[in-house]
């Protein structure tokens, strides 16, 4: 008996060690990359563009829960680009709620500001979703294996190509030198060697050469694809050309290309109004790129931003509403001061969708008016006034032919022609900043203008703003000079 | 603290009365002897109660007694031991068998895999005091242990219940997980809210590294070793207890009622600089204002009851305890939406198969339910809401409002009326707590099955190898189910066919989700120990195997057309947005470890343990980590040369110095890994290939002194713990995307501290009391972070080399701006400062004229710098009284709820307070202006960090036992108690937050403990 319990004793001791090999097993519940490298699917590899496109959303929370702390809680355009202007205020009766905003818009931010972080958070995000993209698209062995035809891959490609000179594009006009990262990491320790900024130049040359890439790789339509039209068509691609060639004062090419919109079929909508509306969308003639929102969907794809346009944030300043030419139509398409409500966001000309965080009013980012002053811009400084001054007025017409908000007639004399026969370049500016100051309000074009034309200063000094001559770029998120143990340099000034 | 005291010594002077007893004549004889191994218990001391005869054992325990005719009771009593009390009434033969008590010295501690006597420990090894813990009164045993035992802080972050404990031994080691490892009967959990407190038979708290080391990779937080009760061979003894209580809420702040907020309203309104009428004034005339008391309305009385019935005996060969428990609590929020209940079935049998064999089982089924209110925070956060809700707003629509529902007949929206347009509201649109109470529905259940069975085996021809193999089982099913009614006032939002539906919950909905989690464990160890001459030698050596698996399914679905109970099942609800998940991981833990004691003489004892823990959740190359420790020991006491000090009854010293690990981190963190997104596959984290164990150094010194024969007993400890290799998540820059933080080894945080337990005790008068003190003090220092984290930054708080882990940092208010020159000049470097006079004014710290972030400090600790508890218990006759006082001391909160009761420019609902605000130059340096700007309370500063210090007496409790009448023992029973209860009776605090209890690092208005009265009655049969 007892030699049988000795014997049981050594029998549990050692099946005990046995045990060991439990340690080794594969994860499960769990995907690593190597699975999806080593196995790729069509499903995988379209959805990895598709995902590169959600950084341009509205949608609430996309990197995190009411993370107001890191700015993350929607894209923070409307902040930097808007509020940062003489145009738009945080809220409509001003108040101690989300008071980072009230620094961004006065100027008396420091680099901790989470407005910086979100911006170049969502930037990163997408850049990071486009790079993992791109490397399934342009690796052989994973497109022989998942059998995807050209066409597909190649409108695929110039897809992500275009996003990511996109949001690349908006962080060199907001950060100046930033880092360049056109590769997925292959583990964290790539992270560091990535943190270092590379000079304005390089990024301005990758956004080119993406663009460059994109181009010929996407059909000569008006869609690239008839069945999801908010993909990045051809048009997208020429028209983010031009603005890239504008914001180097490169007129001639913007000139080329704006013209080269108007013959894939870009043309001004007879009515304003039907660039915001939501029931105009994808069956309208100006829009050049936007975000689709769609209300309902699982995971969300809804515009969130009249959630916080419901709790009072993001109204006009007065000054914004004094720029208007009396009559102007656009004025009540943009905003309706007795209601509260900025209609152009909402994407109707009532309140329907406002509080709704998950409203289908999509995102504008370029439509033709837009480009149309641009290339009334590069006219101006090439000294083609006449086609200049002929292009605002094209701007202002269609404004004042179009249907009011009320569906009245505009009185006679409303936004008369621009004098034709102007030759004086400095006026013909000024008749083109106010254009475009009444023509694109709330879209996020604003302080980028202001930077452009080099008058922000002057401008935002006028309006109490403590803009100082280094605010020309934002700077760093001091958190990613932090995370990068100082390989990352602050911009100057901050 | 001045409070505690005189409480102490009127209690003190109460305790020292002395007392009268009479003589008289018949001679009463027996044995006494120790009920553990039956030898004769000699000096033990033998009173008859309610006379003055007292008699000392002799060697062989035996004694002889003269008492008077009338005597019927014995009270026989020895250190270490339990007094017992003996009927004499009928016989005058009498044999005596005390069981051992706990938390002496001769009480048998169990520590690491094995047991040691106490007198023998050379680590830093707490036990609790079982008979103070008794008294508690309280569903969860963390929550027992509260005030219990130096260097064990234990906080209720909110009084819900159900609600998560947090218990931190020797305070916060490290940036992660700080909970202890719990090892009940030999089986590791992380989780002790299931066992009911009245099947615990001991707890140990091992603090140090020589003690906790055995433990090794998990035992950095430290070690808590719980056995359950087992049955005693002799008699059955049935043991029932009952109490019913009613709790109420306490230390409410005093809100604006309607005038005054009006008032407060209008000024602000005035003070915002607008135009035009002010809307508040006219509104003051309206006849529809309520003047609701919102925190009145949402609190009622709390109701809570518990049965524990134990039935225990046994043979010489077995012996058993049966238990079942039931604990039933509906919290201080009107409606029963806030409730915990608890079934618990307990088995223990121990059998001696042989006199070599003994197997056993210790198996507890549980059932817990959580009626689950949001307890804190913001969102849906009904206590937010109680207070920050304007007074004028009615609980209930008027029964002709055409939007008032007998469904929902709850007010939301101020003043509403369809269409709704928010623009035109003027007061705030907070959420109706009353309602957010009623239509709360979030069960979340857990059955739960924890237990093991084991087999020992004697080898040797003095049974001096012992083979034991334990495996246990941890089986949890957890079941969540929230529906989520639609209700509340159409604001006009919702889109497709939700339009036209209430605010809240819009569309209706039902999540559930069902989740298992299975955790084997299986220990293999073998006990040698031997003692010749004056050695006594002890071994042992082990394995330990566990393995975890848990998975979970979800589902959840919109739109139900019924909402009735029976209709609140998935298939029920609408197609569109559904929703189903599901995940499952695993872990598993292979360890082999061995320690070895040796005494000589009982005076110089030495302890060495190792452990070696292989852990699946590092990479192979660093799977294994090893955690060594060793301890000395000196009892002084028994050397020659104190043999003549005869006041002196104990005294040792100890030191020890080892090394733990923590390995509390999420599953597969060395890997690179993908989480899908919808159709999309996304990076969620980057792995650390490098991945390793945290591990905790610490040393300890400490010094045990007795005496009078042990009735004073003081324990002194200083310790110093370093945990370095911090498991650290850290934030890689952005620029790679939205990762999840990877987690590196790095960082070091140290605590010192010193912590003293004093027992004064007297068992052996008819007037027995013990006190029981202790005191911890903890300085927490972080040492090094990593060069990628200079500093960890939280909403109001950042960790940084130099400083606490978690101190609040934020802007410093120096007072409030008086005059628009005063602003001029302190803001001389802002273009056109928007602030006003009545603003607060913050300490530029940089003095660059301008407030922004770089003017922030460092304004208060999150850590308590002293901990404290005093148990006072004492008994005469049939009357019984144990009180406890618990307190924290050198601790700041953030009190988020001051933000908006106070400050907020939001017209919210304010304390009373503000009737103080400034208004006008000179009015006040303290509370700025009412004003829908922003005054300055959007910044988080010092004016929000308060001193949350406290002096809480939790619990008072008064019995009576009726064993002295004589019909007792005629009806068979052993005795009967009575007893009246009280919880938080009296709370010294100078802390304006609802509870200076709350550990969150921002109290936002949380779920407040309660004050509570129960009465109860203890039959033992």
């Amino acid at each position: 008996m007892k030699s049988a319990y000795k014997v049981l004793a050594v029998v549990l001791i050692l099946s005990g060690l046995s045990c060991k090999k439990e340690l080794y097993k594969d994860p499960i519940g769990l995907l690593t990359p190597d699975q999806i490298n080593t196995d790729p699917t069509l499903n995988t590899v379209r959805s990895s563009v598709t995902s590169s496109y959600q950084m341009l959303a509205n949608t609430l929370n996309l990197l995190g829960e009411w993370r107001w702390d890191l700015g993350i809680v929607f894209r923070n355009d409307i902040i930097l680009q808007d509020m940062a202007s003489d145009d738009v205020k945080k809220k409509w009766n001003p108040d101690g709620d989300q008071a980072w905003m009230d620094d961004v818009s006065t100027f008396n931010f420091t680099s901790s500001n989470q407005a910086f972080n979100g911006q170049w958070s969502y930037d990163y995000e997408g850049i990071s979703r486009s790079n993992l993209a791109i490397s399934y698209l342009t690796d052989p062995a994973i497109t022989s294996k998942i059998g995807i035809d050209d066409a597909l891959k190649n409108r695929l490609l110039a897809e992500v190509y275009f996003l990511r000179a996109f949001y690349y594009f908006d962080l060199v006009n907001n950060f100046g030198d930033v880092a360049l990262l056109t590769k997925p990491l292959q583990s964290f320790a790539d992270a560091y060697s990535a943190a270092k900024r590379e000079s304005k130049d390089k990024v301005w040359a990758q956004i080119s050469a993406d663009l460059a890439l994109a181009k010929p790789l996407l059909p000569n339509t008006r869609y690239s694809d008839n069945t999801e039209k908010w993909r990045v068509s051809k048009g997208a691609v020429v028209a983010m050309q031009a603005k890239v060639a504008l914001y180097n004062q490169k007129w001639q090419e913007v000139v080329t290309a704006v013209t080269e919109l108007e013959g894939l079929g870009f043309a001004l909508n007879a009515n304003y109004f039907d660039n915001f509306s939501v029931t105009k969308e994808f069956n309208e003639n100006e829009v050049i790129f936007a975000y689709d929102h769609k209300t309902g969907m699982t995971p969300r794809n809804g515009n969130g931003l009249s959630a916080p346009l419901d709790w009072g944030f993001i109204a006009p300043t007065t000054s914004f509403l004094n720029e208007f030419e009396p009559n102007d139509p656009r004025l009540s398409y943009t905003v309706d001061v007795s209601k509260k409500a900025v209609y152009k966001l909402l994407g109707a000309t009532n309140i329907v969708y406002k509080g709704n965080d998950d409203a289908p009013g999509n995102k504008l980012y370029i439509r033709m008016a837009d480009a149309l002053l641009w290339k009334a811009e590069a006219y101006n400084e090439i000294g083609n006034f006449p086609l200049a001054i002929a292009l605002i007025n094209k701007v202002r017409e269609r404004a004042r032919t179009g249907i009011t908000i009320d569906s009245s007639m505009v009185p006679a004399g409303t936004l008369p022609d621009r004098n034709v026969g102007s030759t004086d370049k400095a006026q013909i500016k000024s008749w083109l900043m106010h254009e475009r100051r009444v023509e694109l309000g709330f879209e996020s074009q604003r302080f980028n203008d202001l930077k452009r034309w080099k008058i922000a200063k002057e401008v935002l000094m006028a309006v109490g703003k403590n803009f100082k001559d280094f605010n020309y770029y934002y700077p760093i998120p001091q958190g990613e000079i932090d995370k990068s143990g100082g390989t990352i340099s602050q911009n100057t000034g901050y | 603290m001045n409070a505690m005291k005189k409480v102490l010594v009127s209690l003190l002077s109460l305790l020292c009365c002395s007392l009268q007893i009479i003589a008289q004549q018949r001679t009463i004889t027996g044995t006494v002897t120790n009920s553990q191994d039956g030898s004769p218990v000699a000096a033990a001391s033998v009173t008859a109660i309610g006379e003055k005869a007292s008699v000392i054992t002799g060697s062989d325990g035996s004694f002889s007694l003269n008492v008077s005719p009338n005597a019927k009771q014995l009270q026989v009593s020895y250190i270490g031991l339990e007094t017992l009390t003996v009927d004499i009434s009928s016989t005058s033969v009498v044999t005596i068998s005390l069981a051992p008590a706990s938390g002496s010295l001769q009480d048998v501690v169990v520590v690491g895999y094995s047991t040691q006597k106490r007198t023998t420990i050379t680590g830093a090894v707490s036990s609790v005091n079982m008979k103070d813990l008794d008294q508690r009164r309280v569903a969860d045993v963390a929550q027992s242990l509260q005030g219990q035992v130096a260097g064990v802080q234990v906080s209720q972050s909110t009084g819900a219940p159900g609600d998560q404990i947090n218990i931190r031994i020797r305070g916060e080691g490290t940036i992660g997980n700080n909970s202890p490892l719990f090892i009940i009967d030999g089986i590791p959990s992380r989780d002790i809210s299931f066992l009911s407190p009245a099947d615990i038979q001991s707890m140990t708290v091992l603090k140090d590294a020589s003690a906790a080391s055995i433990y090794g990779s998990r035992a950095s937080a430290g070690v808590i070793v719980i056995t359950t009760k087992s049955g005693r061979k002799g008699k059955t003894n049935v043991d029932i207890n009952y109490f019913n209580g009613i709790q109420k809420v306490t230390n409410l702040p005093k809100m604006l009622n309607a005038s005054q907020y009006m008032s407060k309203v209008e000024e602000a309104w005035k003070n915002s600089g607008y135009t035009g009428t002010n809307p508040y004034t006219s509104d003051k005339g309206r006849s529809d204002l309520a003047n609701t008391d919102w925190l009145n309305e949402l609190f009622e009385p709390g109701h809570s009851q518990n049965l524990q019935v134990t039935a225990s005996g046994g043979t010489d060969k077995v012996q058993y305890l049966l238990s079942a428990g039931y604990y039933k609590q509906d919290g201080i929020v009107i409606y029963n939406n806030d409730g915990y209940e608890r079934f618990n079935f307990r088995t223990n049998i121990n059998a001696s198969i042989t006199d070599r064999l003994t197997i056993g089982t210790n198996l507890q089924f549980s059932s817990a339910e959580q009626d689950k209110l949001s307890s804190k925070g913001d969102a849906p956060g009904v206590i937010r809401h109680a207070l920050i809700r304007p007074p004028i707003i009615p609980v209930y629509k008027n029964t002709s409002d055409p939007t008032y529902s007998e469904r929902d007949p709850f007010t939301d929206l101020p003043f509403y009326k369809k269409p709704w347009d928010n623009s035109k509201n003027i007061y705030e649109f907070s959420s109706n707590p009353v309602a957010l109470a009623h239509f709360t529905n979030d069960k979340r259940s857990n059955l739960k099955t924890f237990g093991n069975i084991y087999a020992e085996y004697a080898f040797l021809r003095n049974k001096e190898l012992r083979f034991k193999t334990n495996l246990g089982v941890d089986l949890n099913l957890t079941h969540n189910k929230a529906f989520n009614p639609n209700f509340g006032d159409d604001d006009g939002g919702g889109s497709g066919v939700d339009r036209g539906l209430g605010r809240k919950n819009r569309p209706n909905g039902l999540d559930e989700n069902r989740g298992q989690e299975t955790t084997i464990t299986w220990n293999n160890t073998l006990n040698y120990s031997k003692s010749f001459n004056k050695h006594v030698i002890s071994a042992l050596a082990g394995s330990e195997f566990i393995t975890n698996r848990s998975s979970s399914i979800g589902a959840s679905r919109q739109r139900f057309e019924f909402t009735q109970e029976n209709f609140q099942y998935i298939d029920f609800g609408g197609t569109a947005n559904l929703y189903n998940g599901g995940s499952a991981a695993e872990w598993a833990l292979f360890s082999l470890f061995g320690s070895a004691t040796y005494m000589y003489d009982t005076k110089y004892m030495v302890t060495a343990n190792f452990r070696g823990d292989a852990s699946s959740r590092f990479a192979q190359n660093n799977q294994w980590g090893y955690f060594p420790s060793v301890s000395v020991g000196w009892k002084i006491y028994n050397e020659k040369f104190m043999q003549d000090i005869s006041w002196l009854s104990d005294l040792k010293f100890r030191a020890s110095t080892g090394k733990l690990g923590n390995q509390e981190i999420d599953n597969y963190a060395f890997l690179t890994l993908l989480r899908k997104s919808g159709d999309q596959f996304l990076i969620s984290r980057y792995g650390n290939p490098d991945l390793k164990w945290e591990s905790t150094t610490q040393h300890n010194v400490g010094l045990d002194i007795g005496v009078l024969r042990n009735k004073v007993y003081l324990s002194v400890d200083y310790f110093e713990k370093k945990t370095s290799d911090i498991l650290l998540p850290i934030s890689l820059p952005s620029l790679v995307g939205n990762v999840s933080p990877t987690i590196i080894n790095a960082g070091e945080v140290t605590n010192k501290g010193i912590e003293i337990a004093l027992n004064l005790s007297n068992n052996n008068r008819l007037f027995n009391y013990s006190v029981n003190a202790n005191v911890a003090t903890v300085i927490n220092r972080v040492q090094n972070l990593h060069p990628n984290l200079p500093s960890i930054i939280g909403d109001v708080s950042k960790t940084e080399v130099g400083h606490p882990l978690n101190s609040y940092f934020g802007y410093v208010m120096e007072g409030i701006y008086q005059n628009r020159a005063e602003i001029t000049r302190h803001l001389s470097g802002t273009t056109n400062p928007p602030n006003k006079p009545g603003d607060i004014r913050f300490k530029d710290i940089n003095g660059d004229g301008m407030i922004n972030d770089k003017d922030r400090d460092y304004i208060g600790n999150s850590i308590p710098k002293l901990s404290y508890g005093l148990n006072l218990s004492g008994g005469y006759k049939g009357f019984d009284l144990s009180v406890l006082f618990q307190g924290v001391d050198g601790v700041n909160r953030y009190n988020g709820a001051k933000q908006i009761t106070d400050y907020d420019s939001r017209p919210f609902n304010h304390s009373e307070r503000v009737l103080n605000s400034w208004n006008g130059e000179g009015s006040s340096n303290s509370i700025p202006r009412a004003t829908f700007n922003d005054n300055g309370s959007s910044k988080r500063s010092s004016i929000f960090v308060e001193d949350a210090s406290y002096l809480r007496l939790k619990n008072l409790e008064i019995g009576y036992s009726l064993n002295s009448f004589s019909a007792i023992p005629k009806l068979g029973i052993q005795n009967i108690r009575l007893y009246v209860s009280a919880q938080n009776l009296f709370t010294s605090t100078n802390y304006t937050g609802l509870d200076p209890e709350s550990t969150d690092i921002v109290d936002q208005g949380t779920y407040p403990q309660s004050q509570a009265f129960l009465f109860g009655i203890n039959v033992k049969l």
